[in-house]
């Protein structure tokens, strides 16, 4: 049997439409659950309830050999995994949004930029690689304020259709990332438990696959 | 300054280790220090930092540990056993060009971001054998390293072996140079290693191979699986070492728990020819690893080749934790003063048995 780091919250939702496609239904409604951990009907794989960005942790560490994860909490946790299958779901964009007015060309700016995100490793570590020294803040919601209220001069953050950006005078500077839900493998998990992996990764696929032709 | 009611404390990250888990350590660190010593292997004691320059190749300088010695000069604490090894070694040859095997446990520095349970102090205990060309020696190698594994408890530890060479000509010119492809190929991730082929513009055969690495782990079937694709002249050739190396190991009976993986990158660049992890599904992280590194030494300007190999004692430690490793209990001597417990204590001493001697105050 595998265990599975499953996130809970919105990631639950769209995940257990692939899960049950793929063979794996719970035991129970998970969304309705308080356990901390629920079987598959068919028994080959346990269900581990996280929060999401706790899930890369649970993965690297082995205590799930395996678990659905945001592409956008894996760059800002950088947990030492495998990550073989694009799930295709929770697609968003990893973005530098700001006032329309301000700087456009993030490169090589001389004097700091102020930052605001719920990502602050993402944002620092992009903004090094622009040689762009800035100051990074870390904030737990509504990020835009940020920007909008000149705490930073950007944010960085996850849109999805650009609704709330635009609702408060924002736009999409520069792309980091494009983000979705990953297949998470713990890399002792993937020798150790082979063939196990090998056909929850097959089936998923196969779910995956079917997904984008609906 | 600390008032006397502060805690007492380490920085995080450093290794702290006593009682049952430090005796666990101990066991198997011993385990291994008399495999190494049955294959003929002799401890060499190292320095514990040398100058920044032997640790140059190792990548990330920002996760050594440098110092400023009184003269100005850079010093890295140790990070790296292989590296500091080599040139001890090469000294050495420099006086007489011979076969060497020498072993070694220490520690190495590196830094480590926390928030991972990563540790920037860790023990390393592992073996170096020098001017050893050929298939031999890598089977020698990998019937070595089961054999510590063994000896300290961790049987059911996978062994998995990949190729330096294959990695470096699947590759090819445009590929190698490229971090964030190897990055892909290192976490096996498909669709990304697509994109950033088409992106670095790779031709199609490149492309497809490495686009196939993630699934090339297995049994022997996978040197079948990698055949298919059209493989340039050094890829083939390193693929049949490779194949080579598992049917010697088959043939001599030592193919048990070996994994094939042409997928592995990290490090390709370090390894000549095979290199091995050691993985165990109650650890999450590699127990130990090594291979073939034949350029090791032109940074000397010598042409020797090399293989080795070392375990993290700690990650060992805790695969092996389960079997509940126990000594021998020690007899319990109570002394009420006088000379009686003492001698007591002296001739189960001679007899080589553990004690316990509580005084009388």
């Amino acid at each position: 049997m595998l265990r599975m780091a499953l996130p809970t919250g919105r990631m639950l939702k769209q995940a257990m439409p692939f899960l049950e496609a793929a063979g794996y239904a719970p035991n129970e409604p998970l969304h309705e659950t308080r356990k901390l951990t629920v079987p598959s009907k068919c028994g080959r794989i346990e269900y581990l309830l996280v929060k999401p960005v706790d899930a890369p942790l649970y993965v690297e560490q082995g205590v799930a050999e395996v678990g659905v994860c945001g592409k956008d909490v894996l760059m800002e946790v950088g947990a030492d995994l495998l990550e073989p299958l694009d799930l295709g779901f929770a697609r968003c964009r990893m973005v530098v949004a700001g006032k329309p007015e301000i700087e456009r060309k993030l490169d090589n700016l001389l004097s700091p930029v102020r930052v605001a995100s719920k990502f602050p490793r993402v944002a620092q570590h992009y903004f090094l690689k622009k040689g762009t020294p800035c100051t990074v803040f870390k904030l737990s919601g509504s990020v835009e304020i940020g920007a909008v209220l000149g705490l930073s001069h950007y944010i960085v953050d996850i849109v999805e259709t650009g609704t709330t950006l635009k609702e408060n005078g924002l736009v999409v500077h520069e792309e980091i990332a494009e983000c979705s839900a990953r297949l998470a493998v713990n890399r002792a998990a993937w020798y150790a438990k082979l063939a196990e992996v090998r056909e929850l990764l097959n089936n998923l696929k196969q779910s995956v696959e079917g997904a984008s032709h609906d | 300054m600390r008032g006397p009611a502060d805690q007492l404390s380490f920085p995080p990250g450093t290794e702290l280790v006593f009682g049952p888990q430090a005796a666990r350590r101990q066991f198997i660190s011993d385990r291994i220090a008399e495999v190494s010593r049955g294959w003929g292997f002799t401890e060499i004691i190292l320095p514990a930092f040398d100058s920044a320059e032997t640790f140059r190749d190792l990548g990330d300088e920002t996760e050594l540990y440098n110092l400023v010695d009184r003269e100005g000069h850079t010093l890295t604490l140790r990070a790296d056993f292989t590296l500091i090894a080599a040139k001890a070694l090469a000294m050495e040859l420099r006086r007489e060009r011979r076969q060497i095997r020498a072993s070694y446990e220490g520690r190495v520095y590196r830094f480590a971001p926390s928030g991972h349970g990563h540790r920037v102090e860790q023990t390393q205990r592992g073996l170096e054998w020098v001017n050893a060309a050929g298939a031999t020696y890598d089977a020698a190698v990998l019937m070595m390293a089961r054999e510590c594994l063994n000896a300290g408890g961790a049987e059911d530890a996978i062994i998995v072996v990949g190729h330096g060479g294959f990695i470096h000509a699947a590759l090819g010119e445009k590929g190698r140079n490229e971090r964030r492809l190897i990055e892909a190929l290192d976490h096996k991730n498909p669709s990304r290693i697509a994109q950033l082929a088409q992106r670095v513009g790779l031709d199609a055969d490149t492309a497809a191979l490495l686009g196939s690495l993630p699934l090339l782990t297995g049994g022997p079937e996978v040197f079948k699986n990698a055949r298919e694709f059209k493989l340039n002249a050094a890829a083939d050739a390193a693929l049949s070492e490779l194949e080579g190396l598992y049917r010697l190991l088959e043939e001599a009976g030592a193919a048990d728990r070996v994994l094939i993986d042409l997928g592995e990158v990290r490090r390709s660049d370090y390894y000549s020819g095979f290199m091995f992890k050691i993985y165990h599904e109650a650890v999450g992280e590699e127990l130990g690893g090594g291979g073939r590194y034949d350029r090791l030494f032109d940074r000397f300007g010598m042409d020797v080749p090399a293989v080795g190999f070392g375990f993290n004692l700690a990650r060992l430690a805790e695969a092996t934790s389960r079997n509940g490793y126990a000594g021998t209990p020690p007899t319990a001597i109570a002394s009420s003063g006088g000379a009686d417990a003492l001698k007591k204590v002296l001739e189960l001493r001679r007899q080589g048995k553990p004690v316990d001697l509580k005084g009388d105050a």
